[in-house]
C-alpha cells in the first residue's frame, strides 16, 4: 500500500510540476520572445499607440464607408463568444437571415426590392389574404412574443390594448402577441407598431415603411413574389460564423460592398466615385487570399485590415482638397 | 471543386504517413525491450510497484483517478481564492464543478461552460491542460495492458510506470512541437488579462452611460499550450467556449490543418503499435483499414451533405404533402399540406456557412466534424448543431460507433470488444471454437465484451429517453422538434463516447455559483451527463482488462488450417458487417426521430 501512495504522490507531484508549469512556461517563454506580437493576440495599434483592435478578431462596423464584417451572434462580444446553433429547421435563422436581406437585396436589373415591399406591405395582402401581420403573427408567434419582450414600450402597448379588450385576461403578455396582432392589424391595415424616438421622446407607432417593414416582412413578400429575379446575396454576409468573431468576408462579399464603400467616401472627400471605386477595388484584390496559400477554399479579405489601409487614402485625399 | 477534397485528403494522408513511425516509437517506449539511461531508471523506479496482474492493474489506475479527482475539486472549486486570477473570476456552481471534473477525469472534456468566462488561468494550467496530459496517458496505458495480456505476458506490466511513460515520453514532447508550431501559427500565449481595444470606428459597439465609447474587451490567455495538448490527447477541452472556430484557438488555415492531424494522430498510431507489440502488422493492417473506410464514408457523407448541398432552410421547397395519423379524424389520419417556399436569395455555392469560419477552407467544418467524432477528441471548428440536418450524422454516428481509432488508447481497446464479438460470431458460423490470437474466446470471456458493449448504447439511450420525456430535455433545446431531439441525443452520446463535443444550443450551462440566470435544468444535466461520462469511461476499460487477464491465462491453442484467420480481408468484412450491424443498427431508431426526421417528416417531427 505504501508503494502505491509512493507512486502516487510522486507522479500527482510531477505531471503538475511538468505539465502545469514547465510546459506552458516553455511555451509562454518561446511565445513572449520569439512570437511576441500574435502571442499577446495579434493587437494592431493606432495612430495614439493604443491597441485598435486585433487581426485576428472582428469588430463591428456600421458605417457606410466600411466595410462590414460577418454577422456575430454575440454582437462582436470578443469576451464570452458564440454561435447561434440554429439549425436548417429553425425559423429564426431564416427569419435573421430575411431580416438581414430586406433592405439591400436588389433585382437583376439593379433596382432595389426595399420600395416594393413597402408598397405592397401597404396593400395588406398576403397570399390573397387581408392582413398581413396578422398572418404574420399567427405563422410566428414565436417572433410574435419576442417583438413584445424588445421594448418595454411594445409591452406597455399591449398592456394599454388588454384593458380595452377584458376578454383577453391570460397571465402572461407574450401570450397575448398572436391576439393582440390580429386585432392591431384589423384596427390599422397596412402598418406595424414600432418603438420611435421623436423629439427625445418615445412613443409607439404605427409606420407604414422603413427598415423595419423592408426587414420583418421580406420573407412574406418574397412568398407572394416567388417568380422575382433577384440578386444572389454571398451567403457571409448574411450567415453568422461559429464564434461570431470571423475576422474575413469572402472577397464576393467585400466587391458587392464596394459600390456603398466608395459611394459614401466619395462623397465624403468630394473625389469622383469612379476614381474612387477603382482605387479601392484594387486594395481589395491586392489583399485577397486564399487559405492554405490557395490549396483550400476561396479569396478572402480581412475586414479590420482592409478598413485600416482605406483611412489614410482618405485622410490623405482630405487635406489634398483644402 | 477540387480544394473541397483536397482538404481531407490532405488531413488523412499527412496523419497516416506520421502515425508509422511515431506508432513504432511508441511501441518502443511503452514495451520496454532495452536498457533505458541510468537517470530515467532512477525515476521510473520512484512509480515501479512491481508486475501486476489485471485485477492489480485496474486498482492502481482507479486510485490515481480518485486522487485526481480530489485534487482536481479542490482546484477547481476553490479557483477564485487561488492566483493567475487576472479578470476576478469567481466561484464555479458545485454541478458545473462536478460535471467538468467527471469530464476531464474521463477525457471527455465536455464542457458546461465556457472557458473564457468562467476558468481562471490557473484553472486552465491546473487542471485543464493538467488533466489533458494524463487522461489520454490512462487510456494509453490501459490498451498496452491489455495487449500484454492478449500476447499472453506472464504479467500486465505496472499501470504508474506506463502512465509515466506514456505522458512524459509521448505525449508531452508531441506536446511542445505542436505548441511551438501553433506559436508560429499566430496563436496568442500570455499571462496578461483581456485586452481592452477602442474599435476603428468610434462608438461602433455603442456608448456606455457616461456617452463614451464602449471599447472591445478581448479575451485571451495561454491559449497555445492548452491547444496543443487538447489536439492530441483527443480531449477537445477548448480554451474558449466555441473551441476550434475561435480566431485565438486557431489563427489559419494552416493550424487548421495541422490541428485537424493532431486529432486522428495518436489514434492512428496506436494501431501501428498495437501491431509493432504483437509483431503481427497484417492484424494491424486489416484494423486500421477497416476503422480508415468507415472514418472516410463518414467524412465524405458529411461534405458532401454540408459543403456540397445549401442550408435547406433558406433554400427552396417544393410543395409536401403528408398523411399523419390521428385517431380522433374520419379515417385515421389527417392530410396536410405545406405550400412550396421560395428561397431566399442568397449565394450559397461555397455550402451551408452558418456557423462556420472562413480562413480554415470550404469543406474544414464538416472534414473536422467527422475526424473530432470517429476519435472521441470532440474539440469542433464548426458549430455541429448547425449542421445541415443529414450531415448532422457524420458526428453522431461516428461517436456511436466510438472505434474507429477512436479516444487515445480506448479507441482500440473498443476495436478489441467489437474484434472479440466478430470472431465469435465467425466462430459460430463455421461451427468452430472461437480463438483470438491463438487463446480460446469463450462464456466468460463474451460476457465481458457483452457488459463492455451494452454500457454504451444503454448510457446514450435511456438519459435520452428520460430527457426527452420530462422537461429537463425538452425545455432545454435551442432548436425545435426533431432537430431538438436531436441535441438531447447528441449530448448523451457525446457524453458516452467520452467526446465532448455538442450540439451547443442545448441549455446546460450553470457557471458561476452567484448565476442569477443559470440554464434552468442545467444541474440536471450535469449531473446526469457527469455520471455517464464515468460509467461509459470505466466500464470499458476495466471489463477488456479482465477479458486480457483471463486470455492470458489460457494455453496457446496450436494454429492449424481449421483456425480462423484474422489477418486476411475477408475478415475484415467480418469485422465491417459487425460494426455495421452492431454499432449502427442499435442506434437507427434514434436516428430516425431526430437527424433523419429532422429535413423529412411533417410537424411536429419535421419542419418549424
Amino acid at each position: 500500500m505504501m508503494a502505491h501512495l509512493r507512486a502516487n504522490l510522486w507522479l500527482l507531484v510531477m505531471t503538475l510540476l511538468i505539465c502545469s508549469v514547465a510546459y506552458p512556461a516553455a511555451l509562454l517563454g518561446i511565445g513572449q520572445t520569439v512570437f511576441r506580437d500574435s502571442a499577446n493576440g495579434s493587437l494592431i495599434a493606432g495612430p495614439d499607440g493604443k491597441p485598435i483592435g486585433s487581426r485576428l478578431i472582428a469588430q463591428p462596423f456600421t458605417g457606410d464607408e466600411y466595410f462590414q464584417p460577418r454577422p456575430s451572434y454575440v454582437s462582436y462580444n470578443a469576451a464570452a463568444t458564440g454561435g447561434s446553433n440554429w439549425g436548417a429547421s429553425n425559423y429564426l435563422l431564416r427569419d435573421r437571415v430575411a431580416r438581414q436581406l430586406g433592405p439591400i437585396v436588389k433585382y437583376k436589373d439593379g433596382r432595389p426590392v426595399a420600395q416594393d415591399i413597402e408598397a405592397w406591405f401597404q396593400k395588406d395582402q398576403f397570399q390573397g389574404q387581408p392582413g398581413i401581420v396578422a398572418q404574420w403573427a399567427q405563422a410566428h408567434s414565436g417572433l410574435a412574443a419576442a417583438w413584445v419582450k424588445a421594448d418595454p414600450l411594445h409591452a406597455d402597448y399591449v398592456a394599454s390594448w388588454i384593458k380595452q379588450n377584458p376578454s383577453a385576461s391570460e397571465s402572461k403578455l407574450e401570450e397575448l402577441a398572436v391576439p393582440f396582432f390580429i386585432s392591431y392589424s384589423k384596427a390599422h391595415p397596412g402598418t406595424f407598431p414600432v418603438a420611435v424616438e421623436q423629439k427625445a421622446e418615445k412613443l409607439v407607432q404605427s409606420i407604414k415603411k422603413g427598415i423595419e417593414i423592408q426587414s420583418i416582412f421580406f420573407d412574406m413578400w418574397r412568398q407572394d413574389h416567388p417568380q422575382a429575379d433577384l440578386q444572389a446575396v454571398p451567403a457571409d454576409m448574411v450567415m453568422a460564423s461559429g464564434c461570431g468573431l470571423d475576422p474575413h468576408i469572402t472577397l464576393d462579399s467585400a466587391l458587392y460592398q464596394l459600390d456603398r464603400v466608395a459611394t459614401s467616401r466619395a462623397a465624403q472627400s468630394g473625389r469622383p466615385a469612379a476614381e474612387v471605386r477603382t482605387e479601392i477595388e484594387a486594395l481589395l484584390r491586392e489583399k485577397a487570399a486564399a487559405p492554405l496559400g490557395g490549396l483550400a477554399g476561396v479569396k478572402l479579405v480581412n475586414v479590420l485590415e482592409v478598413n485600416l489601409a482605406l483611412a489614410p487614402r482618405d485622410g490623405a485625399a482630405r487635406s489634398s482638397a483644402e | 471543386m477540387w480544394q473541397i477534397w483536397l482538404l481531407p485528403v490532405l488531413v488523412v494522408g499527412i496523419t497516416i504517413a506520421l502515425s508509422v513511425p511515431l506508432g513504432i516509437y511508441m511501441a518502443s517506449v511503452l514495451d520496454e525491450r532495452w536498457r533505458a539511461p541510468a537517470l530515467r531508471r532512477w525515476f521510473e523506479r520512484r512509480v515501479d510497484t512491481g508486475p501486476q496482474d489485471w485485477k492489480q492493474y485496474a486498482v492502481a489506475l482507479l486510485l490515481w483517478n480518485v486522487l485526481t479527482f480530489i485534487v482536481g475539486f479542490l482546484i477547481l472549486q476553490f479557483q477564485a481564492f487561488l492566483p493567475l486570477n487576472p479578470d476576478g473570476k469567481g466561484l464555479l456552481s458545485p454541478t458545473t464543478v462536478f460535471n467538468t471534473l467527471c469530464s476531464f477525469l474521463s477525457n471527455t472534456n465536455l464542457q458546461h461552460y465556457s472557458g473564457e468566462v468562467h476558468l481562471t488561468y490557473f484553472s486552465q494550467l491546473f487542471l485543464i491542460c493538467w488533466k489533458q496530459f494524463h487522461s489520454p496517458a490512462i487510456g494509453l496505458a490501459a490498451l498496452v495492458a491489455i495487449v500484454r495480456g492478449l500476447r499472453g505476458d506472464a504479467h500486465l506490466g505496472n499501470f504508474y510506470v506506463d502512465l509515466w511513460r506514456a505522458t512524459f515520453y509521448i505525449i508531452l514532447p508531441a506536446a511542445l512541437v505542436v505548441g511551438v508550431l501553433l506559436l508560429a501559427g499566430g496563436m496568442p500565449m500570455t499571462l496578461e488579462g483581456n485586452a481592452q481595444v477602442t474599435t476603428l470606428e468610434t462608438g461602433a459597439l455603442g456608448t456606455d452611460d457616461a456617452g463614451q465609447a464602449k471599447p472591445q474587451e478581448i479575451a485571451r490567455g495561454p491559449v497555445a499550450a492548452i491547444v496543443a495538448i487538447k489536439q492530441l490527447g483527443t480531449n477537445g477541452g477548448g480554451y474558449f467556449g466555441p473551441n476550434s472556430t475561435h480566431p485565438y484557438e486557431n489563427p489559419n488555415g494552416w493550424t487548421n490543418l495541422l490541428e485537424a492531424v493532431c486529432i486522428i494522430l495518436f489514434p492512428m498510431a496506436a494501431v501501428v503499435m498495437f501491431g509493432r507489440m504483437l509483431n503481427n502488422f497484417r492484424h494491424a493492417a486489416v484494423i486500421f483499414g477497416v476503422m480508415l473506410l468507415f472514418m472516410v464514408a463518414l467524412l465524405g457523407w458529411g461534405v458532401y451533405w454540408d459543403t456540397l448541398q445549401p442550408n435547406p432552410g433558406l433554400a427552396a421547397q417544393p410543395e409536401r404533402r403528408f398523411e399523419v395519423a390521428d385517431s380522433t379524424a374520419p379515417g385515421g389520419k389527417i392530410a396536410l399540406t405545406l405550400p412550396a417556399v421560395a428561397a431566399l436569395p442568397v449565394d450559397q455555392s461555397l455550402g451551408n456557412l452558418e456557423g462556420k469560419e472562413l480562413r480554415f477552407g470550404t469543406s474544414a467544418g464538416p472534414t473536422w466534424a467527422a475526424l473530432t467524432t470517429c476519435t472521441s477528441n470532440g474539440s469542433v471548428n464548426c458549430m455541429h448543431d448547425s449542421l445541415n440536418p443529414l450531415a448532422g450524422l457524420t458526428p453522431l454516428v461516428g461517436m456511436w460507433l466510438n472505434c474507429n481509432f477512436g479516444g487515445v488508447g480506448v479507441g482500440l481497446i473498443n476495436f478489441l470488444i467489437y474484434l472479440v464479438i466478430a470472431v465469435f460470431l465467425a466462430g459460430l458460423m463455421v461451427g468452430r471454437t472461437p480463438e483470438y490470437l491463438g487463446k480460446k474466446v469463450e462464456a466468460r470471456e463474451m460476457k465481458l465484451a457483452m457488459l463492455a458493449f451494452l454500457i454504451h448504447p444503454l448510457m446514450v439511450l435511456a438519459p435520452t429517453g428520460l430527457f426527452t420525456a420530462t422537461d429537463w430535455g425538452a425545455k432545454s433545446t435551442n432548436n425545435p422538434a426533431a432537430h431538438g431531439f436531436a441535441e438531447v441525443l447528441y449530448e448523451f452520446s457525446s457524453a458516452s463516447a467520452n467526446n465532448g463535443s455538442g450540439f451547443e444550443g442545448l441549455a446546460d450551462t450553470y457557471g458561476f455559483n452567484d448565476n442569477p440566470s443559470p440554464a434552468p435544468f442545467a444541474p440536471h444535466w450535469d449531473i446526469a451527463c457527469g455520471l455517464v461520462m464515468i460509467f461509459s469511461r470505466f466500464v470499458p476499460i476495466i471489463a477488456p482488462l479482465a477479458i486480457a487477464g483471463s486470455l492470458a491465462a489460457k494455453n496457446r491453442v496450436p494454429f492449424t488450417t481449421g483456425t480462423l484467420r484474422t489477418d486476411t480481408l475477408t475478415f475484415g468484412f467480418v469485422l465491417f458487417g459487425t460494426i455495421v450491424l452492431l454499432g449502427a443498427l442499435t442506434f437507427l431508431p434514434a436516428a430516425v426521430g431526430g437527424p433523419l426526421a429532422a429535413p423529412q417528416g411533417p410537424p411536429p417531427l419535421g419542419g418549424e
